[in-house]
């Protein structure tokens, strides 16, 4: 074997604490993802695999307090131990993460290209001449047209699908190693959808970054991954190759989520 | 955006007519006589008193006089003091001035102060939190010439030799006329702090939830670009709305404040007015002050629906 | 909300300490005169003196006892609050359900005479009206009972406005029950919560208005004493003697946290706009 996994998840736990009780959402989750691959974690909402995501970038939400169990071992380092500066080095920088709802994502008083400056001049130091370049770049880089002149638009004055390729490219700026999308187009209309996921798949291709996908919907996960782990409860209840899955599913729940996926000429 | 802004100016014409109305009937439905308080003390004869009668226009119809009245505040003449025989707009002004200085004071204090509060409530909650908010609700129950009074009380115990009843006009000494506002203005500031403190608690936490925190977070900014950029500026917002919403209140107290600690501004003239029963004076006053209130809500609601277009989506 | 418990138990406490300090006033308004050891008026040559047995805070700038004065001043600014505020409480309740309810162009121009009133400070207003009525108890009560009307047919409006279009009402409706049955029954318990805040607040805002207006000197007229007038004359000796300042300052500044205290708890027993 020539490199050890990109990102090496063992035993991982997520604990949350409110009033008093314990709350464990993640129940020992262990997976591998290597370089440049593209991985599907597919559940219902309440499987854990939102908050699985978000323990690889340590991002609690707001207003809640979580226990994190288990390694998540990156770049030779357990992210779980690190403090909170070589953390803030690593998110945005070498992982980035692309969430659900594009229309509350972007920061309503700050220009698109001031939200994609600031990742770049944070994480790259670059200077503000050169930020621009690069941001009018990124943006094209999403199928922003006229990126030059949207660069200095604010985000009320895009389309839900345009914000969410705004987003991508916040995510893309620093070329990370490890793209996590949460849900990336369950808000969107679902014509946008698939041109959201062309884009991720195209992004991909060009970077060469390995990709961590995150949806309720198996037939978001068709073509865009070559592994899937089927969630439940807090834990993986199964994982394989996505063809042999779809083909052949062994666990009764995975099984149910499929047949959850609406065929063509099936009347479903 | 230009339509948004004409409509609430007009919107803002039936209240400010009948704010006018108001102001012109409190003075004239008095139980004593309008002409005689003109004459003030002195013992007229029916003739002169028929004559400052008709002089004042007070033989004519009540409606009449209104628009009389009100014409003449259009153009500037807000009418002629019964005490001094000269017009009030020239008294009125350097006051207006001064009660000016001292409520801008006052508010960006309560900005400051509240805004501290609000945000140290919101962002460190526990023991922080519990104490602000036990704190404003104390304060919200002493008044704020109760504080003044206490003040005064304070100083006159612990300190007699700082002079606290020494306003100088500004273009005197600047440096001396901001001092002797100094505890004025905190008097005035402290209640209208609380309403602010809890709005920027409010806002804060609110904001803190919002996604796009939670992307600059993913995003490995630091906490300060983080508190600057994307925190504060987005729940400042409805801060300084509610800042100078507060106008009315601040105005309100600067005429006691100003009787405590003998500032020669708009409160004090309102006072001294009410006193001499200088009629003419107090209406203009109250026409003057609710007219101020009415514009700064009218922008203040404006420039909130200019951001608000930029927050809302559909 | 896992919180609902632990806002109740906070409530209660609110409640409780706010309704020990409502009793006090309570009986300072119903036995006054009983409580006062002296009379308000009674002076004697014991002039700015500090608390002892006998005067416990202490004596004026002509002998009265300042103790006295407060329990007697107490009534009167504590009556003139309850009246007008209950005064304004009907005014806003019959005002915010007739416009909240009736809609449409009754509504606009109800609401655009309260935004009158509204434009002006609250402070401004009231020493106005007193100024140019004349400072006589009923014209103090009639001030602001004018001057909070709006602010409580505001808070009654609001729940009556969104309550119309509920389905149950509408159900109610078709099956032909009767429109005041239906603003009986239905509007008017969920408007109870709001208003009884809303109202708790008025008082203590009211308490506010009516001794800065004596203090000002425009309360009610001598002999009687009240807290803001005797605040005001303190200040000629306050160096001599602190209690007289300090007494009516603790009076005010208890009597407006007792409606304070019983709004907040009222406030997190009854989950209005939570915090």
């Amino acid at each position: 074997m020539s490199d050890a996994a990109l990102l090496q998840v063992r035993d991982l736990t997520a604990t949350f604490w409110g009033a008093g009780t314990a709350l464990r959402v993640v129940n020992g989750v262990s997976f591998d993802i290597a370089r440049g691959e593209a991985v599907g974690f597919v559940g219902e909402s309440g499987s854990g695999k939102s908050i699985t995501a978000r323990a690889i970038m340590r991002l609690a939400p707001e207003g809640s307090s979580i226990a994190w169990g288990g390694s998540i071992r990156f770049g030779g380092q357990d992210l779980l131990t690190l403090d909170e500066r070589a953390m803030r080095d690593v998110r945005g920088r070498r992982i980035a993460m692309v969430f659900q709802d594009p229309m509350a994502s972007l920061n309503p008083v700050m220009t698109v290209g001031a939200q994609i400056d600031d990742v770049l001049r944070g994480h790259a130091g670059l200077s503000r001449r050169a930020a621009r370049r690069r941001t009018i770049e990124l943006l094209d880089q999403v199928g922003i047209r006229q990126p030059a002149l949207r660069a200095d638009d604010h985000p009320h004055q895009f389309s839900g699908g345009m914000r969410q390729r705004v987003l991508i490219a916040i995510a893309m700026s620093c070329q990370p190693d490890l793209l996590i999308a949460d849900e990336p187009t369950t808000a969107l209309d679902v014509t946008v959808q698939a041109q959201i996921l062309r884009l991720l798949l195209r992004l991909r291709r060009e970077l060469g970054m390995a990709l961590m996908l995150i949806t309720h919907d198996f037939s978001v996960i068709a073509g865009m991954v070559e592994r899937v782990h089927v969630m439940h409860a807090g834990t993986i209840v199964e994982s394989g190759a996505v063809d042999a899955l779809f083909a052949a599913p062994r666990h009764a729940y995975t099984r149910a989520l499929l047949d959850a996926v609406p065929r063509i000429g099936t009347g479903a | 955006m230009i339509r948004m802004v004409v409509m609430r100016l007009l919107l803002m014409l039936p209240i400010l007519l009948g704010v006018s109305i108001v102001a012109f009937v409190l003075m004239r439905a008095l139980p004593g006589d309008f002409a005689q308080a003109a004459a003030g003390t002195n013992l007229i004869s029916p003739e002169t008193l028929a004559t400052i009668r008709h002089n004042l226009g007070l033989d004519r119809p009540v409606w009449q006089q209104y628009l009389q009245w009100i014409a003449a505040a259009l153009h500037g003449d807000l009418g002629t003091s019964f005490v001094t025989k000269k017009p009030v707009a020239g008294e009125l002004l350097p006051r207006l001035a001064v009660t000016a200085e001292l409520t801008a004071i006052a508010g960006l204090m309560a900005l400051a102060m509240g805004g501290a509060t609000g945000l140290a409530s919101a962002r460190l909650r526990g023991t922080t939190d519990w104490v602000v908010r036990v704190l404003n609700s104390v304060l919200l129950a002493v008044p704020n010439f109760v504080i003044a009074t206490l003040i005064v009380l304070l100083f006159g115990l612990y300190f007699p030799e700082i002079g606290i009843f020494n306003y100088v006009p500004f273009h005197t000494d600047p440096a001396g006329n901001l001092t002797s506002m100094l505890l004025p203005a905190i008097s005035l500031a402290l209640t209208v702090s609380v309403t602010i403190s809890e709005n920027t608690r409010a806002a804060v936490l609110e904001v803190s939830s919002q996604d796009y925190v939670m992307v600059a977070k993913a995003k490995g900014l630091r906490a300060r670009t983080i508190l600057g950029n994307y925190l504060l500026r987005n729940a400042l917002t409805p801060v300084i709305t509610v800042t100078g919403l507060q106008l009315a209140a601040l105005l309100g107290g600067s005429i006691l404040i100003e009787s405590i600690f003998t500032i020669p501004g708009m409160g004090q003239y309102l006072f001294d007015s009410i006193a001499a029963r200088d009629y003419p004076v107090i209406q203009a006053i109250v026409l003057v002050a609710a007219t101020i209130v009415l514009l700064v809500n009218v922008l203040v609601d404006i420039a909130y629906a200019r951001v608000d277009a930029r927050v809302s989506y559909e | 909300m896992s919180d609902a418990p632990r806002r109740r138990t906070r409530g209660q406490a609110l409640l409780a300490a706010g309704g020990v300090l409502l009793a006090v006033l309570l009986a300072i308004v119903l036995i006054g005169p009983l409580l006062a050891p002296y009379g308000a008026a009674k002076t004697s040559a014991d002039s700015l003196a500090g608390p002892s047995a006998l005067h416990w805070l202490g004596t004026d700038s002509i002998g009265r006892d300042v103790l006295s004065r407060l329990i007697i001043g107490g009534r009167i600014t504590l009556l003139i609050s309850f009246v007008a505020v209950a005064i304004a409480l009907v005014a806003g309740l019959i005002l915010g359900l007739v416009s909240g309810y009736v809609g449409g162009g009754t509504d606009l121009i109800i609401m655009r005479l309260l935004d009158v009133v509204f434009a002006f400070p609250v402070f401004l207003l009231a020493i106005a009206v007193v100024a140019s009525l004349g400072p006589t108890v009923r014209n103090l009560i009639i001030t602001i009972a004018i001057v909070y009307t709006p602010a409580l047919a505001r808070v009654v409006r609001g729940p009556v406005l969104s309550v119309k279009r509920w389905d149950h009402v509408e159900a109610a409706r078709s099956v032909g029950i009767g429109e005041l049955t239906i603003a009986v029954r239905h509007v008017l318990p969920l408007v109870i919560s709001p208003v009884l805040v809303q109202t708790s607040l008025t008082l203590s805002n009211t308490i506010f208005t009516v001794t800065a207006l004596s203090f000002l000197g425009l309360g009610p007229p001598p002999p009687d004493p009240n807290w803001g007038s005797m605040l005001a004359e303190a200040r000629q000796f306050m160096e001599l003697a602190p209690l007289t300042v300090i007494g009516p300052a603790a009076a005010i500044v208890l009597a407006s946290l007792t409606f304070v205290v019983l709004a907040n708890g009222l406030r997190e027993m009854l989950d209005v706009a939570g915090r």
